[in-house]
This record gives structure tokens, C-alpha cells and sequence, in this order.
């Protein structure tokens, strides 16, 4: 795999919109020129730790992360991937070797060039403290040849790293601000991120606001054309809707209520829409903890998944918002195995499947007991599943977290019989997918990693292979092969496509709608 | 009672125990009579309307979100989930009453003793048992109960108590005040100079004179006590696995502007249930209130 790209001639940054950059949008948004000024005011339900992606996955810090930093590359919405902080790349033949070629004119907020130096400062502070540790542990060293040129030097090849060097996986941070020796998990200036993107830190109060502004000298000419970007912090769904209905908020971005989606939709100020979450995969499953006596049988894993109705909970709870999920890989990635065993409702042979597993029904009719613990927003699938499991004799009990820290200790410290949870694919699935299903990441006190203590021989060897296999087609066998085993096996049984969806008022110009949707840049974006 | 001598001619009113002639005097509170049926016809529904209806309220019955008088087969329509909206009312009341009650009598249990010993004993128990009672009163009680019962795992047991804990404050005050003033009085005197022990004085000698007030705050904190339930069920830290109305509410308060039925409906019945033991809580404080017996 070997891509060239040309830095495009400043002609097509005048010509009108983002167009020119390859960021037609699929709404047919590109008649008006956009206008600059105005202050875009996204509501989100989320508080960010901190600011800074480089040591922090996840929505909150990546939606206001990937305005305050740019990232070496950046993906339109057809998986392609365009210039951004490096005008140009080469992938070596070999995939051993990937050289960017950075932009003269960035600079960092504090007014400092952005260099390879910061390219290569900030992978290995990635690589360090990010949560995804496959998205840069092949890369071996960074080459600082001049201070424009980063060669990136791999040990093995790495399908996934264009991917990694996008929009909130690989914040360019300044070495001059972060690189001081302190912690850069608990830095300060995660708090007060300095970074080169369109748009530079102001404010941020802790569970009501983060105020960003215009960076007049972005390296993007012209770019961006809103003035200010405000988040607006509140927990409370319902309040981010009449917000929305009232035009107090223009975006809102991951809301999966269908009920309210469904109300929003008949609003003729507002648009609704399932685009920009393709990289972001997220799927909702069934966790089994494997160690459990009862769950750690493949037989009573599988009955479970013939009780539950994927179908119930797309047509029924999420109003045909939703769609199935078949395995580990999204269905809108083009890995996925679109012809996995299914699990279609069969109540009698869930029943059956319990019989022969040694579980027969006691005199009250329950099998046995098993607690169910659910992230919050997934809470209305877990009422669903407690009396779904109750038709095949499952006596499910509910626990239901009182934060999503304490949900998270369930899970990580592996103190769980089974759980709801929505995990992201991130693109590739060397970052969002093997981190689930491989022996080596099971590591107590992580969450999202391989909580379910999965180990399967032959998985741990179909992913290691696909992690360095650079022909897509001979990728996509051994990830079918490894989608073959996980189906069957079912560490998890994947019951749906969270419904994510982005709901923006008509005035909104250029809606984020590429793969990263609102956690790519906005510099696009503009108020009508 | 002192023996009366044969044939005299006694008042009716003043032959009655008063026991009796407060009951006389609460029925003459049609409010009161009132809430006595509302309260006895929402326990005998919860005791008895379960096996009678015999609908499982985790059960999904219908479609997600059915609207009430839709489908005959969920009379109330059903909640987010598809669960029988009726169910949930009739097998609700259980747990929402059982915790009223039983969060009540904790509340009295723990406020008598404390208040007892403090009115009783005066000087540093009442000193120190004081400071320990301001120091649980200016606490917020639904915050202190919502800790309680984010700590440890949330059952009915651990939210009766929870409620118990952060509400037993003004109990106690209530039962030193009358303590304060009953040992003063020569009956209590008269016992002391008998030589009845202190627990002797204490418990049957002073509570079933202090009782009458402690009754009245008793029953209107069992209406408090479902408010808190449902609170905090409400903020969902109810018990998931017990239907109860609070969880009702608690888990379909993100709907509420969708289905307006799922909330409203088991909203209305803690409505009356509160509403009733208050108007009973009135009216016992009218019956027993002496100094209004007379009205």
C-alpha cells in the first residue's frame, strides 16, 4: 500500500467551499457559500475530564479535542484520507515506513511553529498514556530528518496507522507546553489545551461550558468561518432537546433516544441524521464474564443469544432506529461479516440448549440466577433482557449503576456476571476490535479491555496476523476467519448498531458529517 | 380507672376509654374518614390485586409506548419497554407501602430512643445526644440518603434504612420535648418515689402519655417516607429488581415527553397515597389533641 498525495494548490482553498478539499457533503449543503462569523453552540450530555485527546479516548474530550488539536492526517466521509497538518505522505512499500511532509505555516496557539519535533513528541506520548495501545505500539521510533519531514519508523506492518494519525486518535501537542516532564495524564495544561487546530481554548467550566474561538492563524487560509464554538454541558437529554426545538442549541451529537429522535424529526428547523459515526462503529452487546461457573459455558452463552430478539430491540425499542449487529465489526465497515450465524429468536431451542447443558428448570421454573449490570444509557435494553431471559427460565437481576464510574469498577475489577456495554470499533480493527477479543489484554483494572477473560488460541493468532497484513483482501479472509470463531464461541453476543445520530439546526452550513463526524475539525462548518 | 359507686349518674362522654373517644372523634373528621378508605382501598388492591391480576409487572405485554385505552389487553398502556403499565400500578403498591411503613417505624424507633433518652436523662446525654441530632439535621436528608444508598447496593431494606437514618432528627426532638415536660409532672414523681426504675419510668410510665403527638409525626412521616422512595427511585437509585411506583417514574422519566401515561399513573397513586395518610395523620392530631375536643 503506497499513497502519494500532492498538497492541493492554494486555487482550490479559495474556491469557494469545502468542496474543493474533498468534503462535498452528502446533503447537497454545498449551494451556498459559506459565511463567516457566528457562534455555533453544540449541546452535549457529556463532562470531559480534560481537553486533551493525546491521553484520553472517548467522546467528551474528542468532540472539543479535534478542534483545539490538529492531526497529521484527516478522513473525509468515504473512508479517504486527506492532507490536514501533513500537506503530504508516503507509506514505504514495505509498510515499514511512513514520511510526512508537514505544513510550513502551522503554528501552535502560543504563536510557536508546530515541527517534527512535536510529531514526534506527541506519538510517543500517544503511545504511552493513550487507552488504545495498538494504535502506535509498532511504531519503533520517529525520524526528525528537518523540522517539516517525520519519518515514522515501524517495526512490523501496520494497516491501521493512516487511520491512528486521524482526527482525536493523534493529537499533534506541543512539546514545548506538554514535554516538561510532569505527568501528561494529570497535566495542567489538559485543562488549558494550547494546540494547532482552527480553534484555541478559552473557557471550560466543569459541567456547563467549554468556550473555544477562532485561531486567527490557522494554517488553513480563511479557515475557519465560525468565530466561536460553545458546548454546552447538561446531563439531562430532555433539556439538550427543547434546546434544540427552542434554536438555544444548533448540533447535538450521539443521541440514540428514539423517541426523542423521532420528535425531533418532525421539526421542520432541524435535521436528523445517522451520518458521521462510520469510524466510530459503536456496538451495544451482551458481556458475559467467562469465569462465571454457568456463563462460561459456550452452550448457555449461545441459548441466551437464541432468547434475545435483536429484532425486538431495533423495530420495537429503538423504533427501527437501530440495526442489528452481527459480530465484533461494524456493519458499516467493509471487514464485516455480513453472513455471520445469526441467533434469530428460537425460544424452544434456547430452552432445549439450557436442558442438555445441565440447567433444568426448578420447581419455580428458574434455572438460575445471574446479575445483569447495564451502562445507563443502554438502561431500557437491560429491562428488556430481565424479563426476555425469564421466558427460557434466567432469573435476571438488575443492577443498575449510580454513575458510570461505579459501573466501570463493576466491569474492570471483572466483578460482573454479565453487562451491557457499547464499545467503539475506532476505525480499524486493530484499534477497536482485537482489544476485546485477544489474551493478552486481559488486564484487570482496564476497562473496555478483554473484561470477558476471552482466550482463544487461534484468535490470538488470526488477530496478530491481521494486525500486520497489508493486503485488504487477504485482511478482510482472516478477519472473516476470526469472525467465524467469535460468532460461534460468543465472548460477547453483540445484540445492535447504537443508533447514534446527529441532530443540527437548518442554519448549520457543512454539518460534520465525514467518518469522525463531530469529533473531526469544524473548521468546515458554518452559520447561515 | 377508680371503682364508682353503683347507680350514680355518669356522663356518657366520660365513661369512654380515650382511646375510644378519639377514635369517636376521628370519625367525626370526614377528611380523616376519608383518607382511612382511600388508604385501605390502595393496601387491599396492593395486597390482593397482584394474584388476582396475575401479570408479572416486569412482563412485556405489548408494544413499547401503547397509549392508554389503545389495546384492552393494557388497559394504562405500556411503558418504554412494552411492560404493562397496570401491572406495574396494582404490584407496585407493595414495595412502595413497605417501605412508607417500615422506613416510618425506623424513623420512630430510632427518634423515640434518642429523644427518650435525652428528655429523660437531661444534662450531658442530652448535651451530647442533642449535638448528634443537629449535627443528622442540618445534613440534607435526601442527599444523606442518597449517599447511603449509593454505598452500599440498593435494595428495599437498605432504602427503608437509608430514609430511617436521614430522617429520625425531628422525631427525636418532638419525643425530648415531651419527655422534658412529663418527668416533671407528679405522676412520674410518684413513681420515682415509689422506687420505679428508670426503664420502668421511661416506658410505661412516660411513652404512652408522650405517644399521642409521636403517632401523629409517625404517620406523616410514612407519607414523607414514600415521598423519599420515590425520590430516590426517581434518581435512580431505587431497586431495580422490585416493582415500585418510584421506579415507575424513575424509569420512565426520560419519556415523559413521549408517554405522558408511564409516569403519570403510578405519579397519580403516590399522589393519593400520601394524600391519605396525611389527611388520617391530620386527623388523628385532632383526636388526640386534647385542648380540641371540645370544638
Amino acid at each position: 500500500m503506497s499513497v502519494i498525495r500532492k498538497s492541493f494548490a492554494p486555487t482550490a482553498i479559495k474556491a469557494t467551499i469545502g468542496a474543493g478539499l474533498g468534503f462535498a457533503l452528502a446533503t447537497g449543503a454545498v449551494a451556498d457559500t459559506p459565511k463567516k462569523g457566528g457562534t455555533l453552540v453544540i449541546g452535549s450530555p457529556q463532562t470531559p475530564r480534560h481537553l486533551n485527546p493525546a491521553v484520553q479516548s472517548g467522546v467528551a474530550t474528542g468532540m472539543p479535542g479535534s478542534q483545539i488539536f490538529a492531526t497529521p492526517l484527516r478522513f473525509d466521509e468515504n473512508w479517504n484520507p486527506q492532507p490536514y497538518l501533513a500537506e503530504s505522505w508516503k507509506v514505504s512499500a514495505d509498510g515499514l515506513s511512513v514520511t510526512l511532509n508537514l505544513r510550513k505555516n502551522a503554528k501552535f496557539h502560543d504563536g510557536k511553529p508546530v515541527t517534527s519535533e512535536d510529531v514526534a513528541f506527541s506519538i510517543d506520548t500517544i503511545k504511552k498514556n493513550h487507552p488504545f495501545k495498538t494504535m502506535f505500539s509498532p511504531v519503533a521510533k520517529v525520524d526528525t530528518p528537518d523540522p517539516h519531514t517525520a519519518i515514522l519508523r515501524l517495526s512490523k506492518p501496520h494497516p491501521a496507522i493512516l487511520l491512528a494519525m486521524s482526527s482525536s486518535l493523534c493529537a499533534i501537542i506541543p512539546k514545548h507546553v506538554y514535554g516538561d516532564g510532569k505527568d501528561a495524564k494529570r497535566h495542567p495544561m489538559n485543562l488549558k489545551p494550547v494546540g494547532s487546530g482552527p480553534f484555541r481554548f478559552v473557557e471550560y467550566v466543569k459541567g456547563q461550558h467549554i468556550i473555544l474561538e477562532r485561531d486567527p492563524n490557522f494554517f488553513l487560509k480563511g479557515k475557519p468561518y465560525l468565530d466561536k464554538i460553545i458546548y454546552k454541558i447538561n446531563k439531562n437529554s430532555n433539556s439538550l432537546a427543547l434546546g434544540l426545538e427552542r434554536g438555544d442549541i444548533h448540533l447535538r451529537a450521539f443521541n440514540t433516544k428514539s423517541r426523542e429522535l423521532g420528535r425531533l424529526k418532525k421539526n421542520k428547523n432541524l435535521v436528523v441524521t445517522a451520518q458521521g459515526y462510520a469510524a466510530i462503529g459503536p456496538i451495544a452487546w451482551l458481556a458475559f464474564n467467562l469465569k462465571h461457573p454457568i456463563l462460561g459455558k459456550k452452550a448457555v452463552r449461545q441459548a441466551i443469544a437464541y432468547a434475545v430478539d435483536r429484532k425486538f430491540i431495533n423495530e420495537a425499542l429503538h423504533s427501527g432506529l437501530s440495526k442489528p449487529a452481527l459480530g465484533p465489526i461494524a456493519m458499516g465497515n467493509p471487514l464485516a461479516d455480513q453472513n455471520a450465524k445469526r441467533y434469530d429468536l428460537d425460544l424452544g431451542k434456547a430452552n432445549k440448549m439450557l436442558d442438555a447443558a445441565g440447567y433444568p428448570r426448578k420447581d419455580g421454573g428458574t434455572r438460575f440466577q445471574v446479575t445483569l449490570d447495564t451502562l445507563l444509557s443502554q438502561r431500557d435494553v437491560a429491562e428488556y433482557l430481565k424479563p426476555q431471559l425469564k421466558k427460557v427460565g434466567i432469573d435476571v437481576k438488575l443492577r443498575i449503576p449510580p454513575d458510570f464510574p461505579t459501573w466501570a469498577n463493576w466491569v474492570k475489577s471483572h466483578e460482573f456476571d454479565m453487562t451491557v456495554d457499547v464499545v467503539f470499533n475506532w476505525g480499524d480493527p486493530v484499534i477497536g476490535v482485537h482489544r476485546t477479543y485477544v489474551t493478552s489484554n486481559i488486564r484487570k483494572g482496564v476497562i473496555w479491555s478483554n473484561t470477558q477473560s476471552y482466550s482463544n488460541a487461534k484468535v490470538d493468532a488470526l488477530l496478530e496476523k491481521a494486525g500486520v497484513e497489508l493486503d485488504p483482501a487477504k485482511r478482510k479472509q482472516i478477519y472473516l476467519e476470526f469472525q467465524k470463531i467469535v460468532t460461534d464461541e460468543l465472548p460477547v453476543y453483540w445484540m445492535y448498531g447504537l443508533p447514534y445520530h446527529t441532530i443540527y439546526n437548518k442554519k448549520v452550513g457543512n454539518p460534520p458529517l465525514t467518518i469522525w463526524g463531530t469529533m473531526g475539525p469544524m473548521d468546515n462548518v458554518y452559520l447561515k | 380507672m377508680a371503682e364508682r359507686p353503683a347507680g350514680a349518674e355518669i356522663p356518657v362522654a366520660t365513661a369512654e376509654s380515650p382511646a375510644r373517644e378519639a377514635w369517636r372523634m376521628f370519625l367525626r373528621n370526614r377528611s380523616a374518614i376519608l383518607g382511612l378508605v382511600l388508604l385501605a382501598a390502595i393496601v387491599l388492591i396492593s395486597l390482593f390485586g397482584p394474584p388476582l391480576y396475575g401479570v408479572d409487572p416486569f412482563k412485556i405485554k405489548g408494544a413499547p409506548f401503547t397509549p392508554p385505552g389503545v389495546d384492552p389487553n393494557v388497559p394504562l398502556g405500556t411503558d418504554h419497554v412494552g411492560r404493562d403499565i397496570l401491572a406495574g400500578m396494582i404490584g407496585g403498591g407493595r414495595a412502595t407501602l413497605a417501605v412508607g411503613a417500615s422506613a416510618a417505624l425506623m424513623t420512630v424507633a430510632i427518634g423515640l430512643l434518642v429523644g427518650a433518652m435525652a428528655g429523660y436523662y437531661g444534662g450531658l446525654v442530652d448535651e451530647i445526644l442533642m449535638r448528634i441530632t443537629e449535627f443528622f439535621q442540618v445534613l440534607p436528608s435526601l442527599i444523606l440518603a442518597m449517599v447511603l444508598v449509593a454505598l452500599f447496593t440498593p435494595s428495599l431494606y437498605m432504602i427503608a434504612i437509608a430514609i430511617g437514618v436521614a430522617s429520625w432528627q425531628s422525631t427525636a426532638r418532638l419525643a425530648r420535648a415531651e419527655f422534658l415536660r412529663l418527668k416533671e409532672l407528679e405522676f412520674v414523681k410518684a413513681g420515682r418515689t415509689i422506687g420505679a426504675t428508670d426503664k420502668r419510668l421511661i416506658w410505661v410510665v412516660i411513652l404512652p402519655n408522650a405517644l399521642p403527638p409521636l403517632i401523629v409525626s409517625a404517620t406523616l412521616i410514612v407519607g414523607v417516607a414514600i415521598l423519599f422512595e420515590a425520590g430516590l427511585s426517581f434518581l435512580g437509585l431505587g431497586d431495580p429488581n422490585i416493582m415500585s411506583w418510584g421506579l415507575m417514574i424513575g424509569s420512565s422519566r426520560e419519556y415523559i415527553f413521549d408517554s405522558w401515561w408511564s409516569a403519570t399513573f403510578p405519579g397519580a397513586a403516590i399522589f393519593l397515597s400520601v394524600l391519605s395518610v396525611s389527611l388520617i395523620g391530620d386527623g388523628l392530631n385532632d383526636a388526640l389533641n386534647p385542648k380540641l375536643r371540645e370544638r
